[in-house]
């Protein structure tokens, strides 16, 4: 288990940030979705044991949240949603800086420093004031002093916000291989549900700080067996209205036509139609939801 | 896996414990700090007195032993009495106490520039670039984070404060070639390293509440010259004012044009006028409290009091060939005479104050936005 928290409730006034908020995560690429409000960075805090609860108990890493935070932090790298820096540095102090505060010496840190300076893709500029690095460069900068004392869980908040494509990619594709291919946890917390399909497994979902619904991703998008996507060599619209005949509810999606059967019927009717119509079935596929629709759908129920 | 590969690797080092954690924010800020030439010339120049202070002592050392090596020097030193000068290893405690309050009174002036030059910059920069994140989602404690802080400051003032006291006392003892010196003079060290934590702890401490409350260390350094000079300079007009008063009132009483069936005696009056007038200075300088406003002033008056100064200024006193000079030689030289727990209380409020401010603005910072 990554992390398990037991009834948790935090308030800042009457503001309730988690109500009553029991989850239980196991290990693997964690994405962390909610509205804004909905008590995502609350979460972070009380897993980080920055903040204290009012009620409730957890554990994080096998680690008792509320009494062993500075244990938990020192297996834990984070990197913050907002720009921080420490000032008057460059690349290469700044990221030995971060690792010697997590008790690493100046050596290791330095040279450390320079291993993931590379590996975040700022080896060219690791000479250079931080104060001076774009946008991009300063996310990965935060990944770098993050993953700087080879944490065992990463936690990356918002981490491709203000990022052009490209460098979004590159985010992506470094957490991707962190927790794929090095063994790293991961909690992603993103507003970009593609960037969390990206990169994660499994979702948690909150809203109005508590848990909307869990999950592997692949078995929260739901198989539609009445619902197929289809794709035609030709002609889209007539076969489009033969379905329509016969009783489906079709819809053109760019190049795919979404069909749903009428009750009772199986996709042998498709084949029937386009034989009949002397059309060419290029893709067939019952139809998955996004997890944009399982997001929208856990938030709807609250 | 081909020997240029750069991807991820894994570390297996040993991380140390949180007992120290404090101290790499003050390596950092450290080397930080020592990257800006100013501040690299200032630490130089106030390295000078110390040179001073080692040279008086080890002359002094050769003088007790009477060095022909130092004959050339003797007979520019006028300005000592011949007594002192015949008697050295009489007056030694007295000479060496006021070597390190001289050298003491001028580095408190570095000490001040330099908390100018590295302490506005501290956390208000952190507060710029949000850098608070970055230290509290690390094994941080609040109290790391500013032990870290003032490890900075405590390591700049210790460089122009402790550290030339104890080598200059290091090499006093072994000019003097007589170790005997040690039980002697101890105390002054032991005062010169508590001064130097004093000074440490309160402009520290001072230093880091204001930089606390803006994000522009300039504003910060701004209000640092405030308490400073403005301090200062409010103390010496209170005081002056005093002075005016009490002149004015001590006239009153004691005319200075005696009547004229006197004006035989006139001179004697006048002088007698002028022993009662040190005299009564002297006694109104134990309960003035003005000079409490000067925040240097509460520093030098409790550096006075470890090092006892005023009691090496009342012994080289005896030395006057006339009793009534000594009252004139005290308020000249030693003063202003108050208790020197004011200040000490002083210190102490403005320490509190540091600490209050420091827990009121960071408490709420530590939360990541």
């Amino acid at each position: 288990m990554l992390f398990q928290l037991d009834e948790i409730t935090k308030t800042y006034g009457s503001v309730t940030a988690l109500n009553n908020l029991s989850v239980a995560v196991p290990e693997g690429a964690i994405g962390l979705l909610g509205p804004n409000g909905s008590g995502k960075t609350t979460m972070i805090r009380t897993l980080l044991g920055l903040i204290a609860v009012d009620h409730g108990s957890g554990e994080i890493l096998g680690m008792d949240f509320r009494h062993r935070q500075l244990d938990i932090r020192r297996e834990i790298g984070f990197a913050p949603e907002d720009e921080c820096l420490f000032p008057r540095v460059d690349g290469v102090g700044f990221v030995a800086y971060a690792g010697e505060l997590v008790g690493m010496s100046s050596k290791d840190a330095l040279q450390r420093s320079h291993e993931v300076l590379d590996y975040v893709g700022l080896g060219e500029a690791r000479y250079r004031k931080v104060e001076s690095y774009s946008t991009g460069m300063k996310q990965r900068l935060k990944l770098a002093s993050a993953i700087v004392h080879d944490p065992k869980l990463l936690i990356l908040d918002e981490p491709t916000n203000g990022m052009d494509p490209a460098g979004r990619d590159e985010v992506l594709e470094l957490a991707r291989d962190l927790s794929r291919n090095k063994g790293m946890s991961l909690i992603f917390s993103s507003h970009l549900l593609p960037d969390v399909e990206a990169v994660c497994d499994y979702v948690v979902v909150l809203g109005g700080g508590k848990l909307l619904t869990q999950g592997n991703i692949r078995e929260l998008k739901e198989l539609h067996q009445e619902c197929f996507e289809v794709r035609l060599k030709a002609d889209m619209p007539t076969y489009a209205n033969q379905l329509s005949a016969l009783g489906c509810t079709t819809e053109q999606r760019d190049d795919l036509l979404l069909v749903r059967l009428p009750q009772g019927s199986s996709s042998q009717m498709l084949w029937q139609t386009a034989a009949d119509h002397r059309l060419q079935i290029r893709y067939l596929k019952p139809r998955r939801s996004t997890l944009e629709e399982v997001f929208l759908n856990a938030v709807e129920k609250t | 896996m081909p020997i240029f590969d750069q991807g991820y690797q894994h570390w297996s080092g040993e991380l140390s414990g949180h007992a120290w954690r404090w101290l790499a924010i003050t390596r950092h800020g450290v080397r930080v700090g020592l990257k800006s030439k100013l501040l690299r010339i200032v630490l130089f120049v106030s390295w000078l007195p110390a040179l001073v202070l080692a040279g008086a002592l080890c002359v002094w050392g050769l003088l007790e032993h009477k060095s022909s090596m130092i004959d050339p020097i003797v007979q520019f030193m006028m300005f000592v009495n011949p007594q002192v000068l015949a008697e050295p290893r009489a007056y030694r405690l007295e000479v060496w106490t006021l070597c390190f309050h001289f050298f003491l009174q001028t580095e408190l002036r570095f000490s001040m520039i330099l908390v100018l030059l590295v302490g506005p910059s501290l956390i208000s920069q952190d507060l710029r670039f949000n850098a608070l994140p970055l230290y509290f989602s690390r094994p941080l404690r609040r109290i790391d984070y500013f032990l870290g802080k003032l490890g900075v400051i405590g390591f700049f003032l210790a460089m122009v404060t402790i550290v030339p006291s104890v080598v200059a006392y290091i090499l006093g003892v072994f000019f003097s070639m007589d170790f005997t010196i040690v039980p002697e003079t101890f105390r002054l060290l032991v005062s010169t390293v508590v001064y130097g934590l004093i000074i440490t702890l309160s402009a520290g401490l001072l230093i880091l509440a204001l930089s606390s409350l803006s994000r522009n260390s300039r504003y910060v350094a701004l209000f640092w010259i405030g308490i400073w000079f403005v301090s200062g300079i409010s103390a010496s007009v209170l005081q002056g004012v005093e002075r005016e008063h009490q002149l004015r009132s001590f006239a009153v009483h004691n005319p200075s044009f005696p009547p004229a069936s006197q004006w035989r005696d006139a001179r004697r009056l006048r002088e007698e006028r002028r022993v009662r007038l040190d005299s009564w200075q002297l006694q109104n300088s134990r309960t003035d409290w003005r000079p409490l406003v000067s925040y240097t002033e509460n520093l030098s008056r409790v550096e006075r009091a470890l090092l006892g100064t005023d009691n090496s200024w009342r012994k080289l006193s005896e030395l006057l060939p006339d009793d009534r000079d000594v009252n004139h030689f005290l308020v000249d030289y030693a003063g202003p005479f108050y208790p020197w727990y004011w200040s000490a209380l002083v210190l102490l409020g403005l320490f509190g104050l540091s600490a209050c401010t420091l827990n009121f603005p960071i408490k709420s910072l530590d939360r990541l936005r």
